[in-house]
Formats: structure tokens, sequence, C-alpha cells
């Protein structure tokens, strides 16, 4: 909890994702009706799948944000204070997952605002949103340890964590759009949890070789 | 035998088995339904499986590689998920004139096919990061995190077909319900032999390059590197 907590602190002090990241997916949330255009049916239908997609895209920003990546000097900080490999994972990934988290909130409400998205079953986003994050926060801690210290590092991260994000975009999207089927919408929270269980695994399981390399 | 004659050995037998298995396929009867273009079944289902098999030994190479620390599990791992970037692009294109000819569209967004276009995108990103990091040990530990990894897609990739009611038709391998006359399923089972023969010459010639790219580098930094007392300068007399 102490890496966690000394992320945030960093977080909270650079304010990157406050004042880049939020605003950068709210002007993304904002374009998308200027390029599909402004019929509030379409937008609607389209939002919760646009939020997500935001919420994916710009999820890889918060993964390679200045605060989640050790210096040099940091890595051999932590590595000399003899901080085991699997609790500097965990804690870099509880602390993306906050950050990630507050960042679903705010696209959510501007999406909400903006496409007039029905909030209806809004509880289910209750367990949808920390499952994204969670995932997602694993993916670029993963991401991130891979390619410490590699030049074209920033350049790669988003490549690798998209493609295998996209379970986490069909299983909040589908969970929400079937909201009113019966039950439709439990196998996409189980994919979900089995894909951020996964990541948990794979990550807890790498943390030793990858911390070696760095 | 050398491994120079095991080589040439395999070569041989991928060009027969693909000669016979051209055979089969242009001998198979024509399909009343979809005419010639469903001799296409006997280059995509091969091509997808050997993405499968290669994208499988990189997980098992990777693995391997994180249990032993031997480098050659590396090699492996790295030289396969090339040719399974070659092997699932040419089934993509592939299929896609496949779905041309049958579905009049090049590309529909039906899951298998999106989900692998998404696991190319994956390995693409694999064979990326292999290339941005020139330490072979540190190469090795990070690309084996992301060929383990890379299996949790392969899994939706193909029960894609089971689990969504999707346009692509269900697994064509079901060994309890096989629904295809015998001369297709022989050609196609050909087909797929010869495919599989010529990924294993690949990967032997593949790993021997690997090799020596592997060699080439540990001259280069040995020739580079600095040596003992490098840092130490020979005293000169009457310098201030």
């Amino acid at each position: 909890m102490a890496v966690a907590r000394r992320d945030l602190e960093r977080e909270r002090h650079a304010g990157e994702v406050v004042w880049v990241t939020i605003p950068f997916g709210a002007i993304a949330l904002l374009l998308v009706p200027l390029a599909v255009g402004i019929n509030q049916d379409v937008l609607s239908r389209i939002g919760t799948g646009m939020l997500f997609v935001v919420v994916m895209l710009f999820g890889v920003l918060t993964a390679i944000r200045r605060t989640n990546i050790e210096t040099p000097p940091q890595r051999d900080a932590i590595a000399l204070l003899g901080i085991d490999p699997v609790a500097e994972f965990t804690g870099k990934t509880v602390a993306s997952a906050v950050v990630l988290l507050v960042f679903e909130i705010v696209m959510s409400a501007v999406a909400v605002a903006l496409y007039g998205l029905d909030i209806s079953g809004w509880w289910w986003m209750l367990i949808v949103m920390p499952l994204t994050a969670t995932g997602l926060a694993e993916l670029g801690t993963i991401s991130g340890a891979i390619t410490a210290s590699v030049q074209a590092g920033p350049a790669l991260v988003p490549l690798l964590v998209t493609p295998l994000a996209i379970p986490l975009l069909l299983g909040a999207t589908q969970t929400v759009v079937n909201i009113d089927t019966d039950g439709g919408n439990l196998s996409w929270l189980v994919l979900m949890a089995i894909v951020v269980v996964t990541l948990a695994i794979v990550g807890v399981l790498t943390a030793r070789p990858l911390q070696e390399t760095r | 035998m050398t491994t120079r004659g095991r080589l040439a050995w395999l070569d041989v037998a991928a060009v027969m088995a693909v000669v016979g298995a051209l055979v089969f396929a242009l001998m198979s009867p024509r399909v009343e339904s979809q005419g010639d273009s469903a001799r296409m079944l006997f280059i995509h289902v091969p091509t997808i499986w050997l993405a499968y098999l290669a994208f499988a030994i990189t997980f098992v190479a990777s693995l391997t590689y994180l249990v032993t620390r031997k480098l050659k599990w590396d090699l492996v791992a790295g030289s396969s998920a090339e040719i399974g970037v070659v092997f699932t692009t040419v089934a993509i294109i592939g299929g896609m004139i496949w779905g041309k000819a049958t579905w009049n569209v090049y590309w529909t967004w039906d899951a298998r096919l999106t989900l692998t276009a998404v696991m190319l995108f994956v390995y693409i990103g694999y064979l990326a990061l292999r290339r941005a990091i020139p330490d072979p040990v540190a190469r090795a530990r990070r690309s084996a995190v992301l060929g383990i990894l890379g299996l949790v897609q392969l899994i939706p990739v193909h029960f894609s077909v089971t689990w969504w009611r999707t346009l692509h038709q269900t697994n064509t391998f079901r060994p309890r319900d096989i629904q295809m006359d015998g001369p297709i399923l022989a050609a196609l089972l050909a087909s797929v032999a010869a495919f599989t023969i010529v990924y294993a010459a690949l990967l032997r010639h593949r790993y021997q390059l690997a090799e020596l790219e592997l060699d080439a580098h540990r001259a280069a930094t040995a020739a580079e590197g600095p040596v003992a007392g490098d840092a130490v300068s020979a005293p000169t007399i009457g310098s201030t």
C-alpha cells in the first residue's frame, strides 16, 4: 500500500490526469458529435460505446503518465530497499486503478450530459467501472514494466495495451447495453472478471523476472 | 545426420507436401453452392491453424524460457511469433477474398474476423517490443511476459464462433460432427499437414537465423565493450 500511496501522492502533486488527461478525454467526447452529427437518437445509441472507447484509449495515457514511470534512480532505490516485486506490481496497479476510476467517473458524467445517456441502470456501473479500471491498470502496469528503460517505450505501450484491452471494452459496453436483457449482461461481467483475474495472475507471476531486467 | 542434412530433408519434405496438397486440392470435387471459391478452404483453414500453432508455441516457449532462463527458448518464441504473424495476415487476406466471393463483402464486423485482427495486432506489438530491446536477456524476459499474455487473446478467437452468433461458420474440425465429403476432408487434412511441415521448416530456418543474430550481437558487444583497465591511462612524463 505504501507504493500505491506514494504513486497517488505523486499524481496529486503533478496533477497530470486532472489537468491533462481528463480535459483531453472530455474534448474527445465533444468531438464525436461534430464528426457523426448531432442527432440525439444516434448520440444516445452510440454514447455508451464512445464513453468506453475514450476510457480505454485515454486509460492508456494514464498508464504511461509521468508519475507512474520510475526514473533509473527511483528504480535503483526500489531495488536497494528490497521492495517485493509483487508488492510493487500490486501497489502500482492499485494507484493506477484509483486514478482510472476518477477518470471514468468524470467521463461518464460528461457522456451523460453530452449524449443524453439513459441512466436508469446506473448501478451496474458500480461494478463495470471498477472492473474496467482494475483491468486497464493491470495491463498498464505490466506493459509499463515490460517497456521500462526502452527508448521507444511510451510509443510501444499503446500498441501493447489496446489490443489486449478489447475484452474489457466489449465486456463494459455490452454489460451496460444489455441491462434490459434477463441475465444477458451477466455473462459479459463474468468475461470482464475472468480477464481481470487472469491479468492479476500474470502480473504477480511475472513481477520478479520483469524487475530483474530493469 | 548433420544439421544441414536435417534441414535439407525438412525443406524437401515441405516442398513435396505442398505439391501433394495442391494435387488433392485441385482434384477435390467442386462445391455446387460456392463453386471453385470453396477451394479457398484449403488455404484459409491451414493458415489460421498454423497461426494458432505458432502462437501456442510462442506461449509454451515463453513459459519455458521464464522457467529455465535458456535463451534458445526465447529464440524459438520469437521465431514462431514471426511466422505466426505472417500466417495470420495470409489467413485474414485469404478470408477477405473468400468473404467477397461468398458474402459479397471483404469485411464484416463478425466476432471471429474482428478478434483475429486484434490477435494480429497483439503479436505485431510483441514483434515491435522485441525489436525495441537490443539486450538479448532483457528482450527475452520482457517479451516472454507478452508471449504468455498473448494466449489470453487466442482463446476468445478460437471460441468466438461458438460464444457469439456470427456470420462466420463454426469451427471446421469437430471430431464428433464431421459434415464434409470424404474427398474434401482428405484434401483439407493433406493441406493442413503440408502447411504444418512448411511451418516446421520455416521455424527451423528462422531459429538458425536468430542464433546467428545472437552470435553477431554478442561479437559486436564484446568488441565495443569496455576492457578491464580501460579507465587507467599510462602516465606521461613532463605533462602538466
